[in-house]
C-alpha cells in the first residue's frame, strides 16, 4: 500500500495467482470490459505469441474520493506456466492481497495445490507471511464437468478461512464479487497496520 | 516485512523538487520515480502520450528481469542502469539503492551521457530521502480516515452492482 498525502492518493496492489489456464488473465479482461472506461487504464497484457501470459497482466481501476483519499487498485495476475516462478515472485513483490484463481477440474487439483505451495514459498521468501496476507479463493470453471466439491478445494488448499467464491470468469460470475472481496479485505488489513 | 507506505506531503515535494531540477537540466520529456514493486511515487513532465501509472509497472518488471539476469552473469550487486534506445525516444532506467527506479524518457537526439550524468546527481541527491521514506513503512505519521474502509466498501457495491 502506497499513500501519497500530497496527492491524497491511496494505491494498493492486488495479484491473481492460480496454475496455468486457470482464468487468471480471463479475470482482468472481464473487469477490464465492464468497468467504467474513466474508472480503469488499458489492459496490459505481456503475453507469448501463444497468447499465455509471459510476465504479468495489469489493470489499474480508480474510483472517486473515498473519505479524502482517491483509491487506487493496479491488479495484476502472474504467469501460472510452472517455469516461469521467478516472474511470479517478482510480480508478488509489494502485493497486499492475492485472488487465488483455482481450476475447479479434479484433473487440475495437483497443480491447485503445487501452485499454493509455490505461492506461499514465494511469499515468504519476500518476507510476508502467507497466513496474514489477505486472501480471496476464487473456484474458477464451475461449468465444466468433472469439478471438485467447494469444502475439497478449499481444504485441500489450506484456505478454510479464507472468502471463497465459486466461479465461471468467462461469463463473469462472482468476478466483481471476489474483487470486491479482496479489496475490502486488503483496505481492513492495511487499516489494521496503520 | 515492514508493509505500507504513507509519504507525507513535505517529502513527496522534497523528491518533486529533485525530479524537476532533473527535468530541467536534461530536457527530458519526461521521468517518474517508482518503487521496485511497480509503485508510482511521482512525476515530472509531459505525460500526453503516456500513462505513469502503467510505465511504473512495467518498468518495474523490466528493472527485476534486467537485474535478475545481471545475477544470472555472475553479477553481485546487480542494481544498474538499463538504457532502452528507440526511434525517437529512448528511456533510461536507473535503480537508486535497490528499492527505487528513476525512468526517464528523452528525445533521441539528447545526448546519453547528459543524462546518465544528471541522472546520477539526481540519484545522489535521492539517497538521503529514500532511506527517509523507507523508515516510513509501517510507522506512517499520517493514518486514512477511520471511516475509510466503510466508506470504500460501499462505493464498491455501487460501482461493482450490477456489473
Amino acid at each position: 500500500m502506497f499513500i501519497n498525502w500530497k496527492l491524497r492518493e491511496i494505491n494498493l496492489k492486488i495479484v491473481y495467482y492460480g496454475p496455468a489456464l486457470s482464468g487468471k488473465t480471463t479475470n482482468l479482461q472481464y473487469i477490464h470490459a465492464k468497468m467504467n472506461p474513466r474508472m480503469r487504464g488499458e489492459l496490459v497484457s505481456l503475453k507469448t505469441r501463444g497468447d499465455r501470459t509471459i510476465y504479468f497482466d495489469f489493470l489499474q481501476l480508480e474510483l472517486g474520493q473515498i473519505a479524502g483519499l482517491k483509491p487506487r487498485f493496479n491488479l495484476y495476475t502472474v504467469p501460472g506456466q510452472v517455469y516461469y516462478v521467478g516472474s511470479r515472485k517478482l510480480v508478488l513483490q509489494g502485493t497486499d492481497g492475492v485472488v487465488f484463481v483455482a481450476d475447479s477440474q479434479w484433473q487440475r487439483l495437483k497443480a491447485n495445490v503445487e501452485t499454493m505451495r509455490d505461492m506461499e514459498e514465494n511469499l515468504r521468501a519476500l518476507g510476508y507471511d502467507p497466513h496474514t496476507m489477505p486472501l480471496v479463493l476464487q473456484c474458477n470453471k464451475r461449468d465444466l464437468p468433472g469439478i471438485a466439491p467447494l469444502p475439497l478445494l478449499q481444504q485441500q488448499l489450506g484456505c478454510n478461512g479464507a472468502p471463497c467464491f465459486a466461479s465461471v470468469a468467462t461469463q463473469g460470475i462472482a468476478v466483481f464479487d471476489t474483487l470486491k472481496a479482496i479489496i475490502n479485505l486488503v483496505v481492513a488489513q492495511a487499516q489494521r497496520q496503520l | 516485512m515492514k508493509t505500507g507506505i504513507s509519504l507525507p506531503a513535505e517529502l513527496a515535494e522534497q523528491i518533486e523538487r529533485i525530479l524537476a531540477d532533473l527535468h530541467r537540466r536534461t530536457g527530458a520529456e519526461c521521468i517518474l520515480l517508482a518503487d521496485i514493486s511497480g509503485q508510482l511515487i511521482t512525476a515530472q513532465g509531459q505525460m500526453r502520450a503516456i500513462d505513469p501509472v502503467l510505465v511504473a509497472a512495467l518498468a518495474a518488471g523490466d528493472v527485476a528481469a534486467l537485474t535478475e539476469l545481471a545475477r544470472q552473469f555472475g553479477e553481485e550487486n546487480p542494481h544498474g542502469s538499463f538504457l532502452h534506445e528507440g526511434e525517437s525516444m529512448n528511456m533510461y532506467l536507473f535503480n537508486v539503492a535497490g528499492s527505487f527506479i528513476l525512468i526517464v524518457v528523452f528525445q533521441t537526439g539528447t545526448p546519453i551521457g547528459l543524462i546518465r550524468l544528471f541522472v546520477r546527481r539526481a540519484a545522489e541527491r535521492l539517497y538521503p530521502l529514500t532511506a527517509e521514506f523507507e523508515d516510513l513503512m509501517g510507522q506512517p505519521k499520517q493514518v486514512p480516515d477511520a471511516n475509510f474502509g466503510a466508506t470504500l466498501a460501499e462505493e464498491l457495491d455501487k460501482v461493482f452492482g450490477g456489473l
